[in-house]
């Protein structure tokens, strides 16, 4: 052989050797691999969440300062001074950029409280007792002419002004909304709570009216008011007692403030210290002497009536809360005592961060964004700090366990990942839509399982080989009927169909093995007769389906006249009424049927598989001892087959809880736990369909999305490596694939 | 008695009625086999057959035109009731109405009712009254000079298409210039630099053409406007429609049954060839079977040739060993994950992974519109082909291993390599192992939707992912699929009663397409086997 043609030989298997082996293990792992990556996607939710110091910067005069505050982009920061004079400066190096005078009168006036809310509202009492609101903007602002270079502008509105009332107040709120309703609330030193209300409606021919209202709120408290929140929009009054107590007012209608409720809070009689609202308005936040901090919102109790409910409890301060207030961006609490702020979510009830544990802080704000804090210490440091909170609604309890929502009357279990507004409480519990998959799973296997494994002993054990050749691929070609197709019909023509006639379901549920039992019955009998003993075995599921159809045909007839006799005409009324059981269009027993439908050719070719790769000798010696063809099956084939049964189980049932479109199209997808036949369920694969075009990238709910997705991942995975595992054995011991 | 009950023990311990029994399970999956495919062809076979349209007249005097659909109990279970399609959604709102056989006077075939398909709102079922052509001479009102009039509509429509044509083409090209023009700006290039004096040139020469090319549209769509036929319905509602908003118009009752089979054909060419109409519910499938033979082919592209090496790799090269068979099992078990997962893969691997970084590397200028930074063909075969690639192994490997060891001695004793032995003895020898594989994940592709509606199926995709204008392939783009098709006029359309003869249609012609590959696929494996369990060798 010429040597330069063997050495190309040689060549190119070595090249050969490694392409393939370089390439086959990189293309195997990397389909591994990829698998795995899902998981990193939704690793974050469980991260613990970060601060880190943004810039500190000392200035002149701390002790002067009523309130700090800074914008979202985290460049620039004001104060607040008690001579009412704003500044503004730049956070990284503390370099001032403008200041303005906010009492406009002539004459300087001093500020005695400052109140914040919302998005960087703040309302000032001034020492005559007059009040005004000031809000402070940012804005971003890009340069055309300097090739769109970014900078923060920023101004103060003011959104309300209140005169002064007679006597000076001990604290006073202020609110004022987008609809020109301006309300004011003073706390007097005796215990003397004052309402101060400006209305203006307009009519339908667009004349305004202005209501001018004053009230003296009823206080029931044996102890002295300690603490006083009023909500965003001015609607809702709160106020907790040095002795415990908490009470609540609607001052929604001008002309008559409501006292909803006073109750006993806590049993012990603490002082409330402070009284912060939730993002949303929803949610009370008390604080008390303990340094306990709680959320309460109202429930309705059994005589229908709505009472103030300790609902999360979140952090232990070491000395009495001094202030509370939400993160006007989720539901997160600030609390502020002597050892500084922490950050609490309320739904997960996780302790997110502590701040500033060593700086005595004197006041504190969060950006609109949630994403900084600044804080200015008693030493005139003013501190700001990014925050690093991706996912703080997140934790094992919102994921899988049962959860005290808002507005719910008790905990539960809840999927709803979205609202109109953005001030609701996300509500992601994984365990409905987990019980779901199951239940979907359990009703299509309870299907499924007895008709593929019934069918496959009969086609491997009994049928007539020729007719066997015709099954086998038959239902192999069944089980790639696009699932589409089935949940299609299942959604658009089965379920009217049952829906239409469940009577007759149900009865030919019964009618079909009657019919069979009469038939086999019958048969046995006229077997003896001469001619038809001649009859040759093999050809039995040949004859039982012409039974099989009349018997469903005969319970369509019967199944409405039946079902006026038994239910009154109507089953699902019946239903309703007599069980308590709603019938939903799409429920269960169209999953049972049409997600079975799906899995039985899997079940059926492994089982049939394995069942027919059982030595022929064993069967032949069983019959030659004298068993009959059912004793043999029973007693030699089927516990030798038995580990290839359950593993085409196992992959049928990893098959089922995978089903997408099957279920998408065909349950209704209402995330609901009811183990009830007639209803339908929201399982995790179809709600990832519907959810993730939605879902904003890197957010919580995509990464809960991911993480379902990873839950589907290990489920099918582990049900299908015992099966494999099964089914490598039974090879290795019979000798065939 | 003692005897009959030792006989009844007797008979329960040899078991024949669990004989039976089992019978009776394969009996049933089966006939729900039969019955879902049953259920598909009456449903989907007959929508393209041009029934006779009945005159309904009345016992309180109305009369209406309707193709009967179906008859059954009616609510109150005194008699049966009717469903007869009326058509013409813009004048009544509804397309079907339901009526009490006891409430119909008689019904009868009038020669003259004609079906008009049209572009918009459905068909219309009347009679013509008045054929105005918008020129001094207007012919008779009858169907055969309908015809020829709507012949001549569809020569100007004709003319107006290679217009549109030219007007896609220019907005193309100028969505090109824009991009140009942003890389440009994105690049810093100056405004007074030649390149982009150069497109603005050129940029205001096509805005001129475009404009001309409007005008004459226009110009030439309302002269083909002006061609009109003023048709009555059953009520003597007079309904005035231009000819070009007729897509075709026969008169189902004077046809025979030869001209109602001709019919048919026709209808099932326009299904393979033509454009969707009425969101989705009428005219053809076209780009929904050319988006699915695109995501098969450019998944096999992948799947194939990636399964192949990996399945050589595993019996071939590797050495047998623990790590050897716990790969295997991974990968047998990777054909079982669930499509949505693979699904949710590809959108956050591929799309905001890689996609993203497409995006941010080459085309920085175009952000934050997302060029691959989306769904589209491309994602969504590869997101195919990680599902596929398990099936592509599993098959391979099981060609491979079939294979008698002896014909791998053989060759070796005759001195050829490992690679030679491979590629002229194994190979061929496996190949329809391998072409099985590859069907039946072909087959899986085409009937897959969970995964490609996150990765970038949609309901009406503007343009086909191959076309006439540079680079051809467009792998970017969204693009349509049979089985999405289903899912979308199913569920998504707002008039679901109107959409359930395309969805039978569409679901027909995908089980057709799924059964036929994936029976091919059985068939040749089931050879292969044979030839290996019982050839000599």
């Amino acid at each position: 052989m010429n040597p330069a043609f063997r050495k190309k030989i040689k060549r190119n298997d070595r090249i050969a050797y490694w392409v393939i082996t370089l390439g086959g293990m990189a293309i195997i792992f990397s389909v591994i691999f990829i698998l795995i990556l899902i998981a990193e996607v939704s690793l974050p939710l469980f991260l613990s969440p970060d601060a880190e110091l943004h810039a500190s910067n000392r200035i002149e005069n701390a002790e002067k300062m009523m309130a700090v505050g800074m914008d979202e982009y985290m460049e620039t920061g004001y104060t607040i001074d008690e001579d009412g004079e704003i500044h503004f400066f730049n956070i990284v190096d503390g370099s001032e950029l403008d200041r303005s005078q906010l009492a406009r009168e002539a004459g300087r006036k001093k500020l005695i409280d400052v109140d914040s809310y919302g998005r960087l509202n703040h309302s000032l009492l001034w020492e005559d007792g007059s009040l005004t609101i000031e809000q402070v903007v940012f804005r971003p602002f890009f340069d055309e002419a300097n090739d769109n270079k970014r900078s923060i502008l920023h101004q103060v509105d003011r959104l309300a002004e209140f005169p002064a009332p007679p006597v000076l107040p001990q604290q006073s709120l202020a609110r004022a909304d987008d609809e020109g309703r301006k309300v004011r609330v003073d706390l007097f030193a005796d215990n003397r709570l004052q309402l101060q209300l400006l209305e203006v409606t307009e009519d339908f021919l667009g004349n305004e009216e202005v209501t001018e209202a004053e009230h003296l709120l009823e206080v029931h408290f044996k102890g002295k008011i300690s603490a006083l929140e009023l909500s965003n929009n001015g609607r809702m009054l709160y106020a907790g007692s040095d002795q415990g107590e908490l009470c609540r007012w609607d001052l929604s209608d001008a002309e008559e403030p409501v006292l909803l409720e006073t109750l006993q809070g806590f049993a012990d009689q603490r002082a409330i210290s402070s009284l912060g609202l939730v993002f949303g308005d929803v949610s009370l936040a008390v604080g008390d002497v303990t340094g306990q901090v709680t959320t309460w919102f109202p429930v309705r109790n059994d005589s229908g009536t709505r009472v103030l409910t300790r609902i999360h409890d979140l952090s232990q301060h070491s000395g009495p809360v001094q202030a509370l207030s939400p993160s006007p961006h989720d539901k997160s609490v600030i609390s502020f005592s002597d050892d500084g702020l922490h950050l609490d979510h309320m739904t997960s009830e996780r302790f997110l961060l502590a701040l500033g544990e060593k700086d005595s802080l004197t006041s504190y704000a969060m950006t609109t964004r949630g994403n900084a804090m600044i804080g200015l210490a008693k030493d005139g440091r003013l501190i700001s700090w990014k925050l690093d909170i991706p996912h703080p609604e997140i934790s094992f309890g919102t994921l899988f366990g049962k959860v005290w929502y808002e507005g719910y009357d008790e905990p539960t279990y809840a999927w709803q990942s979205s609202a109109a507004t953005d001030d609701y409480e996300p509500k992601l519990s994984l365990t409905p839509l987990i019980f779901g998959t199951l239940k979907g799973t359990f009703y299509a296997m309870l299907f499924a399982v007895p008709l593929a494994i019934l069918g496959a002993i009969y086609t491997s054990q009994f049928a007539r080989p020729r007719l066997r050749e015709l099954i086998k691929p038959a239902v192999e070609v069944m089980a790639a009927i696009p699932t589409v197709i089935i949940g299609f019909l299942a959604a658009l023509w089965l379920a009217p169909l049952i829906e239409r006639s469940l009577g007759s379901m149900f009865l030919s549920l019964i009618m079909v093995p009657a019919a069979l039992m009469i038939s086999i019955a019958i048969w046995q009998a006229a077997r003896k007769v001469e001619p038809l003993k001649r009859v040759e075995r093999g050809f039995e599921f040949l004859a039982i389906a012409p039974i099989a159809i009349m018997a469903v045909a005969f319970a369509a007839v019967l199944g409405p006249g039946l079902e006026n006799w038994l239910f009154a005409g109507d089953l699902k009324q019946w239903l309703f009424t007599e069980m308590d059981t709603r019938y939903d269009p799409r429920n269960c027993i169209i999953i049972a049927f049409a997600m079975g439908f799906a899995v039985i050719p899997i079940i059926f070719t492994i089982a049939e598989d394995s069942l027919s790769n059982v030595p022929n000798s064993l069967k032949a010696a069983s019959l030659a001892l004298g068993a009959s063809r059912w004793q043999t099956v029973w007693r030699v084939i089927l516990p030798s087959a038995s580990p290839g049964i359950f593993a085409g189980t196992m992959i049928g049932f990893g098959r089922a809880v995978g089903e997408t479109m099957i279920v998408l199209m065909a349950t209704g997808n209402t995330a609901i736990m009811d183990l009830s036949i007639f209803n339908g369920m929201r399982p995790l694969s179809a709600n990832i369909a519907v959810e993730i075009p939605e879902a904003p990238v890197d957010g919580s709910l995509y990464r809960t999305l991911f993480l379902s997705a990873v839950i589907l991942f290990v489920m099918t995975f582990v049900v299908n490596t015992v099966a494999e595992i099964v089914r490598q054995r039974l090879r290795a011991k019979y000798g065939r694939f | 008695m003692k005897k009959a009950s030792k006989e009844m023990n007797k008979y329960w311990r040899i078991g024949e009625p669990m004989v039976w029994l089992s019978g009776a399970a394969l009996s049933l999956t089966l006939l729900s086999a039969i019955t879902l495919l049953i259920v598909i062809m009456v449903n989907g076979l007959g929508v393209f057959w041009p029934s006779n349209i009945e005159e309904v007249h009345l016992k309180d005097g109305g009369k209406i035109f309707g193709q009967l659909i179906k008859t059954e109990e009616n609510y109150e279970k005194t008699g049966l009731r009717r469903q007869y399609k009326i058509a013409n959604r813009d004048l009544y709102g509804l397309d079907f109405r339901w009526i009490d056989e006891a409430k119909i006077e008689e019904s009868v075939y009038p020669d003259e009712l004609i079906v008009l398909e049209r572009i918009e709102h459905g068909d219309f079922y009347g009679r013509i009254k008045a054929i105005n052509t918008g020129r001094t001479d207007s012919p008779t009102a009858n169907l055969a000079n309908l015809l020829t009039e709507l012949d001549r509509a569809t020569i100007a429509l004709d003319h107006l298409s290679e217009l549109e044509d030219k007007l896609n083409d220019a907005s193309y090209r100028m969505e090109q210039m824009r991009l140009e023009q942003l890389k440009l700006d994105y690049n810093q290039v100056p405004a007074d630099s030649p390149k982009q004096v150069q497109l603005n040139l050129e940029k205001a020469e096509l805005d001129k053409e475009f404009a001309g090319l409007i005008e004459l549209q226009t110009r030439r769509l309302a002269d083909a406007r002006k061609a009109k036929a003023i048709f009555v319905d059953a009520a003597g509602q007079e309904k005035e429609i231009a000819l070009v908003d007729i897509f075709q118009a026969y008169s189902p009752n004077i046809m025979g049954t030869s001209d109602k089979i001709t019919f048919y054909f026709f209808k099932l060419v326009e299904l393979f060839v033509g454009e969707p109409r009425e969101s989705n519910t009428e005219g053809g499938l076209f780009p929904a079977i050319f988006g699915t033979v695109m995501l098969i082919f450019v998944m096999s592209l992948f799947s194939f040739p990636l399964g192949v090496i990996a399945a050589i790799y595993l019996r071939e090269y590797a050495k047998e060993g623990p790590l050897v068979r716990v790969v295997r099992i991974a990968v047998n078990n990777l054909a079982g994950i669930p499509s949505i997962v693979y699904g949710i893969f590809g959108l956050g691997f591929f799309i905001y992974g890689i996609g993203h970084t497409i995006d941010s590397i080459f085309f920085p200028e175009r952000l934050p519109t997302p060029t691959f930074g989306t769904g589209g063909l491309l994602w969504a075969s590869l997101t195919l082909a990680l599902l596929t690639v398990p099936v592509v192994i599993v098959a391979t490997e099981e060609a491979l291993g079939a294979i008698p060891r002896e014909m791998r001695e053989g060759s070796y004793a005759l001195g050829a390599t490992k690679f030679q032995t491979l590629y002229r003895v194994l190979l061929p020898m496996a190949s329809p192992g391998i072409m099985t594989g590859l069907i039946l994940a072909m087959a899986r592709a085409a009937g897959e939707v969970a995964p490609l509606m996150i990765t970038g199926v949609v309901k009406l995709a503007p343009a086909l992912p191959i076309d006439g204008n540079f680079p051809f392939f467009h792998l970017d783009r969204k693009f349509m699929h049979l089985g999405f098709h289903i899912y979308d006029i199913g569920f998504q359309s707002p008039n679901v009663e109107a959409a359930k003869p395309m969805v039978f249609v569409t679901t027909l012609l995908l089980v057709l397409i799924v059964l036929t590959m994936s029976s091919v696929a059985i068939r040749l494996r089931n050879k292969m086997k044979k030839r290996y369990t019982f050839g000599t060798f």
